[in-house]
C-alpha cells in the first residue's frame, strides 16, 4: 500500500496548478461566465500545446500514454480551479471511448486532432428523462441509404456550441429491453439540421439543447457496434465517474482552505471566529471527509489506472463527491457571513456549480443503485469461511 | 499509488480465516465489550486468547524479543481487520495488556517488571489480564486533573482516591493506574505518575456498574490506604503525563477492526435483506449503498493512518481522525441495521434467543454499544477538539 503520488503525478499537479492559477484566475473565471462560448480559446491552445489534451491517448496518435492516474490529478487541479473549459467533454467523455471502441481509421482521423489542434467534443446523452438509464435515449436513428437520419432532441450538452464534433446516443431499435438497440454517433457539429441552443445554468456553464432535425450521418460514423451503444456508455460512466469525482474532489479542497483562512483571519468578540468550537468542529468534519473523498477518488482511479477498474469504487467516489460539494459550499458560504454571500468572494462560484456538477455523471441515488447491485452479487467473506 | 494488500497480507489473512474455521463456533458473531459480561464469555475470551498467544498474534505488534510476532504494519492492519470481521474475543487481555500495558514497560519499564508481566500478558494468561485506571468521577475528558494520589511511604506508595468506568476491572489481575505523585504544581499536567497495581491489594475495593441494558463493563473503584512498593512505579516520577500521552497514542488501530466489524455487519445485512426479499426495496437499497461508501471511506482513511506511521511521519490528528469518524459509522450501521431488521430490531442484548434476535442480535448490540464506544476513549468531541488543535492548527476553544 502506498498513499503518496508517483513522481509523474506530482510533477503534473505542480504544473498544471501553476498554469491554471496563472492562465486562469478567478477573475478570469467571473469573466468567462458572461462571454458566449465560456472559456477562453487562448488557454485551450496553450492547454494543446502543452500537450494536455494527449495526456493518457496513445503515442501512436500523437499523445504521451500517461496513466488514467494522471489524468485524475489533472482533473483535481482543475476543479480545484474551477477552470471552465471543454477539457473533461473532450477527454474524458470522448476521446477515452474513441481510443477503446474507435476503428484504426477513425483514431487516425481522429485523436491527432484533438491532441495537436484542440479539436471540441461532446458527449450528447442527457434527455428529457434525465435520469442516466438507457431508457431515456429516445433519440432516433434511422438506415436510410449510406446514411443514417437522426431526429429528437438532446438536454444539458455541455460545450455543444463549441464542439466541432458530437457523440451522439441515439436509438437504431426499439425493443423490450431499453439497454439493447443503442448506437452512438461522431456528428459533424455543423451537419444541416443541427440546432444548438444555450440553456440558462446558473453556472453559465454553457450547457445545450440540441435539436436534431432529419440530420443525415454516414454509417461508417459510428463508434463500436450497432445496436451495442450501451456498453460504450458504460465504459464511459465508470471512467468519467471517477474524473468528475476528482474535479469535486479539488474543488473541495479549495473550499476547504479558504474557509479554514476565512475563519482564522475574521474577528468577532475580539478573538478569531476559527476559535468558537461550533466552527471548529464542523470544520473538523468536513477535513475528515474531504480528506476520504480524496482517497476514495484516488483509490478507485488507482484500480482503473492498473486495469482492475471496479464499478463499486467508482459509483463510491461519484456518491461520496456528491455527498460533501453542496454541504461544503452551503456551510462555508454561512460560515463567511454576509462577504461569503456577495459576488466578489469566489467562494460563490464554487457553489454556482453545485447542482451541475452533482448531476454530471449521475446523483447520490442513481450512484447508490449501482452500489447496491454490488453488494447484493458479491459473495460475502462469512458465507465463505462457515460455509 | 496503490491501495491494494500484497501476496503476503493477502496470505496472512487465509491463514487468519483458517484459525477463525478451526476454533470459533460457526457463524459466530463476536460484539465488542461483550467478553466481560459473563463468566461464560470470559472464558471462551481466554481460551481464545491462548490459542492465540500460541501463533504469536495475541501480541503481534511486538518485537520477537519480547515474545511477539513482530510483524509488518500491513500484516497489523490485516490482523486488526480481520478480528474485527470475525469478532474474535481476547485480544485485548483485558484494556489493554496487549494494546498499550505491554509496549509502554518496553519503553519505560524496569527489567523486573518487563519480566515479570510480559511474559504473562503474551502467553494470555489469566494473570497477565489488565485494567487501566485513569478516568474518576471529576475527571474525564479533563484527564489531566485527576485526584487519586499516591505518597511516598518508605519504600512504599500509599493510594488514596477514586477511579470509575474502569473497563474489565473485575477481570483483572493488575491495574495501570494513572495518579498524582505531587501535589500542588504550577500545572495540573506536572506531578502524574504511572503506577502498577496488583488488584488483590488491600484497601481496594470494586464496585461493579452495570450499563442500562444491564451488561457489566466498567466498574467504580475505591483506593483506600493502598500498599504499593516503589518498584511499582513506571517511568519516571511525576512524568506520567508524557508516558500517559505514549500509552494513549497505542490506543490507535480501533478503527481498523472497528472497520472490520461493521464490513461484517453489512455483509450480514445484505444476505438478510436478500433472504427477506427487503433487497428489493429502494430504500433498503440506498441505505446500504451509502453505508458501504461510509465504511469503505473510514477503512482507507485508517489504513493511510497505518500508512503514515509505516513511514514514519509523524501522526498527530489522523488517529483522532479515524476515531471520530468510527464513532459515527459505527452510530449509522446501528440505524442502518435496525432499519431493516425492523421490528426485530427491539431485541434485548443480555438475552439473545436465536428465535429472536436475528443476525444473533449483533445489530442491537451495536445500537447500545456504539454510544459507549463514543465515550470511551476521549468522546467524539475530544476527538474534535484535537483535530482542530492540531490537524488544522486553530486556537484552543476552551
Ligand atoms: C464503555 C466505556 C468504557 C470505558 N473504559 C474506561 C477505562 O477502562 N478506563 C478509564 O479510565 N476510563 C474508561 N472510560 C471512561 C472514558 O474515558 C470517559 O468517559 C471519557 O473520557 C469522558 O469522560 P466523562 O465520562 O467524565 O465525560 P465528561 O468529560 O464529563 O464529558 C461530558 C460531555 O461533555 C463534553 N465535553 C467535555 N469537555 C469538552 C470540551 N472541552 N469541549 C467540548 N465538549 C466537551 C464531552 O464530549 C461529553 O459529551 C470508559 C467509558 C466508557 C463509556
Amino acid at each position: 500500500m502506498d498513499f503518496s503520488l508517483g513522481v509523474e503525478q506530482k510533477l503534473i499537479q505542480k504544473s498544471v496548478r501553476e498554469f491554471f492559477t496563472k492562465e486562469c484566475p478567478k477573475d478570469k473565471v467571473r469573466e468567462l461566465k458572461e462571454t458566449k462560448s465560456g472559456f477562453d480559446s487562448k488557454m485551450w491552445k496553450k492547454l494543446v500545446k502543452l500537450g494536455y489534451l494527449g495526456l493518457i491517448f496513445p503515442e501512436e496518435y500523437g499523445g504521451t500514454e500517461g496513466e488514467f492516474l494522471d489524468l485524475m490529478i489533472f482533473m483535481e487541479e482543475l476543479g480545484r480551479n474551477i477552470t471552465p473549459c471543454p477539457f473533461f467533454t473532450t477527454v474524458a467523455l470522448c476521446g477515452i471511448p474513441i481510443v477503446k471502441f474507435g476503428t484504426d481509421e477513425q483514431k487516425k482521423a481522429i485523436l491527432p486532432k484533438i491532441i495537436e489542434k484542440g479539436h471540441i467534443w461532446t458527449l450528447a446523452q442527457t434527455e428529457k428523462k434525465a435520469n442516466n438509464y438507457s431508457n431515456e435515449i429516445e433519440l432516433t436513428a434511422d438506415l436510410s441509404g449510406d446514411n443514417y437520419v437522426l431526429n429528437g432532441t438532446k438536454l444539458f450538452v455541455p460545450f455543444a456550441n463549441s464542439a466541432k464534433q458530437i457523440l451522439v446516443v441515439a436509438r437504431t431499435q426499439k425493443g423490450k429491453d431499453a439497454n439493447h438497440g443503442i448506437t452512438l454517433f461522431m456528428v459533424d457539429a455543423k451537419t444541416k439540421g443541427i440546432n444548438i441552443e444555450v440553456i440558462p445554468t446558473a453556472a453559465k456553464d454553457c450547457r445545450c439543447e440540441i435539436v436534431f432535425k432529419d440530420v443525415k450521418v454516414p454509417k461508417e460514423n459510428i463508434l463500436g457496434t450497432k445496436d451495442k451503444g450501451w456498453e460504450i456508455v458504460d465504459y464511459i460512466f465508470q471512467q468519467a465517474s471517477v474524473l468528475k469525482a476528482a474535479e469535486m474532489s479539488g474543488g473541495c479542497q479549495a473550499v476547504f482552505d479558504i474557509i479554514v483562512n476565512y475563519t482564522k483571519e475574521r474577528k468577532q468578540f475580539n478573538r478569531s471566529i476559527a476559535s468558537f468550537q461550533a466552527i471548529q468542529h464542523r470544520l473538523v468534519d468536513f477535513m475528515g471527509r474531504i480528506e476520504g473523498l480524496k482517497f476514495l477518488v484516488r483509490k478507485a482511479a488507482c484500480e482503473i489506472s492498473t486495469g482492475n477498474s471496479s464499478a463499486r469504487l467508482n459509483s463510491m467516489a461519484k456518491a461520496s463527491a456528491n455527498k460533501i460539494y453542496h454541504d461544503l459550499c452551503y456551510h462555508s458560504i454561512v460560515l463567511h457571513g454576509a462577504i461569503g454571500w456577495t459576488e466578489e468572494m469566489d467562494i460563490g462560484l464554487y457553489h454556482l456549480r453545485t447542482r451541475s456538477l452533482l448531476f454530471d455523471m449521475g446523483d447520490v441515488h442513481f450512484h447508490k443503485e449501482k452500489i447496491a447491485d454490488e453488494l447484493q452479487f458479491h459473495s460475502p467473506a462469512f458465507k465463505e469461511v462457515y460455509s | 499509488m496503490d491501495f491494494q494488500f500484497g501476496e503476503k497480507e493477502e496470505q496472512f489473512r487465509l491463514e487468519i480465516r483458517e484459525f477463525v474455521k478451526e476454533n470459533l463456533p460457526k457463524g459466530f458473531i463476536g460484539n465488542m465489550f461483550e467478553e466481560e459480561h459473563t463468566d461464560e464469555n470470559w472464558a471462551f475470551a481466554m481460551s481464545i486468547a491462548q490459542k492465540l498467544a500460541k501463533k504469536k498474534w495475541l501480541t503481534i505488534s511486538w518485537p520477537k524479543e519480547y515474545g511477539g510476532m513482530g510483524a509488518s504494519t500491513w500484516q497489523k492492519v490485516v490482523f486488526a481487520q480481520e478480528a474485527g470481521y470475525w469478532g474474535i474475543p481476547g485480544i485485548g487481555m483485558g484494556v489493554s495488556g496487549t494494546a498499550w500495558v505491554g509496549p509502554s514497560l518496553m519503553l519505560f519499564g524496569t527489567k523486573e517488571q518487563q519480566e515479570k508481566y510480559i511474559p504473562l500478558i503474551a502467553a494470555g494468561d489469566p494473570d497477565g489480564v489488565w485494567c487501566t485506571g485513569y478516568s474518576e468521577p471529576d475527571s474525564g475528558s479533563d484527564l489531566a486533573s485527576l485526584q487519586t494520589t499516591a505518597k511516598r511511604v518508605g519504600d512504599n506508595y500509599i493510594i488514596n482516591g477514586q477511579k470509575v468506568w474502569t473497563s474489565c476491572a473485575h477481570k483483572a489481575r493488575y491495574i495501570w493506574l494513572a495518579c498524582r505523585t505531587q501535589q500542588n504544581t504550577e500545572k495540573k499536567h506536572q506531578g502524574l505518575s504511572l503506577i502498577i497495581v496488583d488488584m488483590k491489594s488491600k484497601g481496594l475495593t470494586l464496585n461493579p456498574l452495570k450499563n442500562f441494558m444491564g451488561g457489566h463493563v466498567f466498574n467504580e473503584l475505591f483506593f483506600d490506604d493502598v500498599k504499593v512498593p516503589v518498584e511499582n512505579l513506571v517511568g519516571v516520577e511525576n512524568n506520567g503525563w508524557s508516558q500517559l500521552m505514549t500509552a494513549l497514542s497505542f490506543e490507535r488501530g480501533l478503527a481498523l477492526s472497528a472497520g472490520g466489524a461493521c464490513v461484517r455487519i453489512l455483509d450480514e445485512l445484505v444476505e438478510y435483506a436478500k433472504e427477506t426479499d427487503r433487497i428489493d426495496d429502494p430504500f433498503v437499497r440506498q441505505s446500504l449503498a451509502d453505508l458501504a461508501i461510509d465504511i469503505e471511506t473510514l477503512q482507507i482513511l485508517s489504513f493511510e493512518s497505518a500508512w503514515k506511521e509505516d513511514q514514519k511521519k509523524i501522526v498527530i490528528y489522523e488517529p483522532s481522525r479515524d476515531k471520530a469518524l468510527c464513532d459515527q459509522l459505527l452510530e449509522k450501521v446501528s440505524r442502518v441495521g435496525s432499519d431493516i431488521l425492523g421490528v426485530y430490531s427491539q431485541m434485548d442484548i443480555m438475552n439473545k434467543d436465536p428465535r429472536w434476535s436475528k443476525l444473533k442480535g449483533s445489530v442491537e448490540h451495536v445500537y447500545y454499544y456504539c454510544i459507549g464506544l463514543a465515550i470511551a476513549a476521549g468522546t467524539t468531541d475530544t476527538q474534535r477538539n484535537i483535530i482542530a488543535n492540531f490537524g488544522l492548527q486553530l486556537p484552543r476553544s476552551y
